[in-house]
């Protein structure tokens, strides 16, 4: 017998007033007003617990570390209130035979009812061994769960983007999880890993709201994903003001001055880290003095290095970057001006001074 | 090969194969076979690394000072410890020299993680090897409170708390969605402890859930985030300004400084209030479940952690020891040598990789690595769908490293051992009271239980040494200090044209190095030698097996079909597999 | 046209007396589009490598902000005018359509420029006479001026896009170009580098022009400046 998300927070001794204020929390860490306030509490009123298989490619395991640092929802509430974690391979009890049996239950059970969130990717070098799980490789587990799936999740850079392991020569082909699981909608938390409050205020909207958030072109939640790290970072008035860490620890690293000098990436990196913060609002990398690396979009691991402004560009020799490569192209024009000005003055070709000629028929 | 000696050990691989795949509650994708007898002992162990993603590789060719980042994402759960030992490494080979307070700093952000991470791995990756959950619901809530009172000050600890904790997990129970606790091996005759304990587990699970989410904060003002906060070459990136212009806007000011020392004094009580009178009591019940010892009577590896000043890498100067002993020999504690090219090498003989000579080990400076997957004649299954692995073949992503030929054991107990062995007294005493208050020998130390307790030991000794740190940060700044970087050599001009360096630690989970070689201001070679390839180290040319085959053998199961002793040994080393393979 | 007895766009060898080729709207954008080209590439750099810092209080300077302005006045100046020009050549005569195409399909167009790169090489005697562009410089404008204009203009659309944030009209507009070009960094590496092709074309263009100037047949700088080509012999 299954409760609602209600009846079981009200069970775990969650009172009324309190559930409505874990509703408000949520709908705030949503940016929703507080007229979604009672919306969310009668989704969770009418809903069972949406079970989620949380599947393990390629990855580091810091996607789930970060979520369990949720503060608001708590991780604890996530997985004993909101949703039904059935699959995990980091938090789970079981383990082997019983752990792959977990996912047969749930895809028989519920099929087109379970979420599949995926943390990392399939390697497809080497016919995908370069993950195995209960002896096969990752990417047929992930296309079979997703096969049965209500909604796909790509938690993190690595199952949305590819991430460090898919980082040039990317020796496995480690491949995002779009790209293998074609046929499905999926929704991208990118970020290396993904800031906890975006984790969980994802999963709190679709389970609550019993669909997916409005996603940008890329399939990213617009709630969380749709302005740049310099957009709101508390340092922008030093950017414009033309105040800038020149090097680490001098006086303008002291004053809190603008990390664009340094190789700040908050320019070209779409997060919610200068609105959201970290840990509970704690920090984000800029407040705590380091330059944002762009953790959360595609590819920036080749987008380096992590301490200049523009990138490296492959294939022209060491530190080669549009500027490099375009003073050597203005630089051969202007010797080719200079070379050819110079033939043309020692060969004063077809030079007959007789320039009178003007008839002044003006035809068009 | 069906039956051999090595190290000590009888491996014979006669009986029953039970395979569990994926191993859970871990780090990563591991993958264990054992072979048991009549009996159900396990009479042969096979660990197999089974994630790989070229991360050595990835590295080649670019900037020294990015390395950080990209060795930091070989894991998230140890994170930072890669990215530390990382700027070491550097800072190493370019004879870069670090301020005191960035020294301070980066023990600050490592010990913080020692706490969090042994604290998350106690109660949410290994209390269910020894917590039977659904049993709490049959405690006594009254005598629940009893015993949280009788064991620590602790002051969640009434009758109602644990009754609303019980309540709360017998609706969850009664929903009928078990979430990650369907498939457990509840019930099995392994588990020992009485329903009041393990309602107070279970209760503590969800505490401690709550609880470790703070303790990082303190990464989180050091380094901008947790997971994976950020680090930097020559110093550290959070500048101080205590009370000059706009310290507000500063990384580092008082308030901060307030903030993180808050954070200290409650992770000191939590884990000498709730973590290490947890353990005790648990481990009073599993006093005679002495197995898994493996490597650790015998061979352990320390290499020494948290330097009390700056850019002194003598272990004299370390507050984590370093020191080799050698078939059990407490009486000798050998030092180590990273540089010598003959002291650490690594093994692929049975590794998914390929070595122009695989009968000679390579020591990480020139260490190579390229993938070769195949598989042993005597596998089971297809190239796709491995059902038995051969031990005689390839059969792991993880390399088997040695020190002078020897398989070692690292990690908490490992340091322990060797500042035991080395009788500093801040290693000593508390192993000395633990074991007394159970009321074992010294020689309990080694086993899976020994490993488990050596870790929430350790957890408190960081989060004392966390108050160190910041106090000492603290005299820093009063006496006027308040450097964190030095750039002298940050630009790649003032770098000599070829350099190599090794920069090493110890990680939550053991022994860790790096070794570079920089050529032209690029990453000419990179190698990450790491606590799990130890641990999980699969066989070597002389058959000699890594620390968690050592520790399986001659263990007997309750239920074969349930491998709950398997699951037991294994957590006790903290298994991490994407830092094993990197 | 009188051109049908040579190549096509040629004058004839023996033609003489001014024309009337760059009408005023034609030749009061070219001078816009410098000027803002020049003022755009200025600032671009001053973007991408900011001057050395101010210190103080934030709000008492604006010194990246003016710059970023100055910017984007400038491509204001320098997108509107381009799309005025486009306008243009539907009315302006037929040499304010030649910028924008090429006449690939034309065999005589193609002996032309053949004409001119041998001439640019030295080996040819004479230069050769063109009422509007000669071969060569218009495929030079329409490969370098043109396509690194719409370049700039839509990286530069989808930069500013990016300032203005989701759903903002410029995100309708311009949004749809990072993901075509890669992600946001790449973006900015793509404008980069379509500065230094614009900046190419220029130095080129400006010495090809006095160049003509000098020793071709025809007048050239003050034909942008007076709209008459004016034949030598
Ligand atoms: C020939 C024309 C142009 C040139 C040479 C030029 C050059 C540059 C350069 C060099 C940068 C710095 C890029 C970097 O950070 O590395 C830049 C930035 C930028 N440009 Fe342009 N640009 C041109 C046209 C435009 C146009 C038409 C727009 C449209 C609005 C535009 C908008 C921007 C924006 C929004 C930025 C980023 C400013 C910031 O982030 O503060 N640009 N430009
Ligand atoms: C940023 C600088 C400049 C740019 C981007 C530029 C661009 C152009 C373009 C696109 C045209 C073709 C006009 C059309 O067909 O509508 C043109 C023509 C011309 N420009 Fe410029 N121009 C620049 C600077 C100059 C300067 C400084 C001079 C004089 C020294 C000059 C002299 C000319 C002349 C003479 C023509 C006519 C060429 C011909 O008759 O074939 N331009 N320019
Ligand atoms: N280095 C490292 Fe590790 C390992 N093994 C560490 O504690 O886990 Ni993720
Ligand atoms: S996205 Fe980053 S944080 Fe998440 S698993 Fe991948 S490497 Fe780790
Ligand atoms: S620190 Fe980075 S994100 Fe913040 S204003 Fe400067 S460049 Fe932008
Ligand atoms: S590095 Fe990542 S954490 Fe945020 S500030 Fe940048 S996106
Ligand atoms: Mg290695």
């Amino acid at each position: 017998m299954s409760e609602t998300v209600y009846e079981v927070m009200r069970s775990q001794g969650i009172t009324r007033r309190s559930f409505l204020k874990f509703c408000s929390v949520m709908a705030a860490g949503m940016s929703l007003g507080p007229a979604y306030v009672y919306d969310i509490a009668r989704a969770l009123e009418t809903r069972p617990r949406v079970p989620v298989l949380w599947l393990h490619g390629l990855e580091c395991t810091c996607c789930s570390e970060s979520f369990i640092r949720s503060s608001h929802p708590l991780a604890k509430d996530v997985i004993l209130s909101m949703i039904s974690l059935d699959y995990d391979d980091t938090l789970m009890a079981a383990a082997g035979f019983q752990a792959e049996a977990c996912i047969d239950a749930i895809m028989e059970k519920h099929p087109g009812e379970y979420i599949l969130a995926v943390e990392g990717n399939p390697p497809l070098n080497e016919d995908g061994m370069y993950c195995i799980v209960g002896g096969k490789p990752f990417v047929e587990q992930l296309k079979h769960v997703a096969s049965r799936a209500k909604a796909v999740i790509a938690w993190g850079s690595c199952a949305s983007w590819g991430c460090v392991q898919a980082a040039k020569p990317n020796p496995t082909q480690a491949t995002p999880i779009h790209k293998v699981l074609t046929d499905h909608q999926v929704v991208k938390i990118p970020g290396c890993p993904p800031i906890a409050e975006v984790m969980t205020g994802v999963i709190t909207y679709i389970t609550a709201f019993g669909r997916l958030p409005d996603l940008d072109r890329e399939g990213r939640p617009k709630m969380f994903y749709s302005q740049r790290i310099h957009d709101k970072c508390y340092r922008r008035p030093n950017f414009d003001a033309g105040q800038y860490v020149e090097h680490w620890d001098d006086e303008g690293a002291r004053k809190g001055y603008c990390l664009y000098k340094v190789g700040c990436k908050g320019p070209v990196t779409y997060n919610a880290c200068s609105t959201t913060g970290w840990n509970n609002g704690v920090s984000f990398p800029i407040k705590s003095g380091h330059g944002c690396i762009g953790c959360s979009e595609e590819n920036f691991w080749d987008k380096g290095p992590f301490y200049k402004h523009l990138s490296n560009l492959d294939g022209f020799g060491i530190e080669a970057d549009a500027d490099t490569l375009g003073a050597v192209a203005l630089g051969a024009a202007g010797a080719g001006v200079a070379a050819h000005a110079l033939l043309t003055g020692l060969r004063k070709p077809g030079k007959e001074s007789d320039d009178t000629g003007s008839k002044g028929n003006e035809k068009i | 090969m069906s039956a051999y000696e090595t190290q000590g050990f009888r491996l014979d691989n006669s009986g029953r194969r039970v395979v569990v795949d994926p191993v859970t509650r871990i780090e990563g994708h591991l993958r264990c076979e054992v072979n048991i007898d009549n009996n159900n002992i396990i009479r042969n162990a096979v660990s197999s690394g089974t994630m790989w993603r070229g991360i050595e590789t990835i590295l080649k060719g670019r900037d020294p000072r990015d390395a950080w980042a990209f060795t930091q994402r070989i894991c998230g759960v140890c994170t930072g410890v890669h990215a530390l030992v990382s700027v070491r490494t550097v800072e190493d080979a370019l004879g870069i020299r670090i301020p005191e307070n960035a020294n301070l700093i980066r023990n600050l952000m490592h010990a913080t993680l020692y706490a969090q991470d042994h604290l998350v791995h106690f109660y949410h990756l290994h209390a269910m090897d020894w917590v039977d959950v659904p049993n709490a619901l049959k405690a006594d809530p009254r005598q629940t409170s009893a015993i949280a009172q009788k064991i620590s000050r602790w002051p969640n600890s009434s009758p109602g708390y644990f009754r609303d904790i019980q309540n709360r997990l017998k609706k969850f129970v009664e929903s009928g969605q078990l979430g990650p606790f369907t498939n457990g091996y509840w019930g099995n005759p392994s588990y020992r402890l009485p329903a009041e304990v393990n309602l107070l587990a279970v209760t503590h699970y969800l505490e401690a859930l709550d609880f470790q989410k703070d303790i990082v904060k303190i990464q989180t003002i050091l380094g901008g985030k947790n997971p994976h906060p950020n680090w930097l070459v020559g110093g550290v990136p959070c500048a101080i300004n205590i009370d000059g212009d706009l310290a507000a806007g500063a990384p580092l000011n008082m308030e901060r400084l307030n903030y993180i020392s808050q954070i200290i004094d409650r992770t000191i009580t939590f884990i000498d209030e709730v973590y290490i009178p947890d353990l005790v009591a648990i481990a009073s019940y599993y006093k005679d479940w002495l197995y898994g010892a493996g490597l650790s009577s015998q061979n352990v590896l320390a290499y020494g952690e948290f330097p009390d000043r700056a850019n002194i890498t003598d272990p004299k100067n370390l507050l984590l020891p370093q020191g080799a002993i050698i078939n059990g020999d407490l009486s000798t504690v050998h030092p180590v040598d990273l540089r010598n090219p003959t002291e650490i090498e690594e093994y692929v003989v049975h590794s998914w990789y390929r070595y122009p000579d695989e009968t000679k080990g390579i020591h990480p400076w020139d260490g190579i690595t390229e993938p070769h997957y195949i598989l042993g004649k005597n596998t089971k299954g297809t190239p796709t769908n491995i059902q038995e692995l051969d031990e005689d073949g390839k059969y792991s992503f993880i390399k088997a490293p040695r020190w002078n030929g020897h398989a070692m054991e690292v990690g908490p107990l490992a340091r322990w051992v060797v500042g035991y062995a080395l009788k500093k007294p801040e290693f000593k005493e508390p192993v000395d009271k633990l074991l007394g208050t159970l009321g074992l020998p010294v020689t309990a130390l080694f086993s899976t239980l020994g490993r488990t307790a050596a870790r929430g030991l350790e957890a408190s000794w960081a989060a004392h040494k966390m108050r160190y740190f910041h106090d000492r940060l603290m005299a820093n700044i009063r006496a006027g200090d308040t450097s964190t970087a030095n750039t002298d050599k940050w630009e790649p001009s003032t770098w000599p044209r070829e350099a190599k360096g090794v920069g090493f630690g110890e990680a939550p989970r053991g022994a860790l190095a790096h070794w570079i070689r920089i050529k032209e201001t690029r990453i000419e070679n990179y190698q990450a030698v790491v606590p799990t390839t130890w641990n999980a180290s699969p066989r070597d040319p002389k058959g000699q097996i890594g620390a968690y085959e050592a520790a399986l053998l001659n263990t007997p199961l309750a239920d074969p079909k349930q491998p709950l002793e398997i699951l037991r040994t294994l957590h006790s080393f903290d298994p991490c597999l994407a830092c094993s393979t990197h | 046209m009188e051109n049908s007895d040579t190549e096509m766009g040629a004058a004839p060898e023996n033609e003489m007396g001014a024309f009337y080729i760059y009408e005023a709207p034609v030749r009061l954008w070219h001078w816009i589009n410098a000027a803002s080209i020049l003022v755009l590439a200025g600032t671009g750099l001053l973007i991408a490598h900011p001057l050395p810092s101010v210190m103080g209080e934030a709000s008492h300077h604006f010194v990246m902000g003016d710059i970023r302005f100055a910017h984007f006045i400038s491509a204001w100046l320098f997108g509107g005018g381009f799309l005025i020009r486009i306008l243009w050549s539907f009315f302006g005569n037929k040499y304010s359509r030649e910028l924008f195409h090429l006449p690939l399909k034309d065999g005589s167009w193609w002996r032309s420029l053949g004409f001119e790169v041998r001439w640019n090489l030295f080996l040819e005697k004479r230069a050769r006479k063109y009422y509007g562009h000669n071969p060569m410089a218009q495929l030079v404008m329409f490969t370098f001026f043109l396509l690194g204009t719409l370049l700039m203009i839509l990286t530069g659309g989808a930069l500013y896009a990016e300032a203005l944030g989701g759903g903002s009209w410029a995100d309708h507009l311009f949004g749809w170009v990072t993901p075509l070009v890669g992600q946001p960094q790449d973006l900015r590496t793509l404008h980069h580098l379509g500065m230094w092709i614009i900046l190419v074309f220029v130095v080129g263009h400006i010495y090809m022009a006095i160049r003509e100037d000098i020793v071709g047949r025809q007048t050239s700088v003050s034909t942008m400046i007076s709209g008459y080509r004016i034949f030598r012999k």
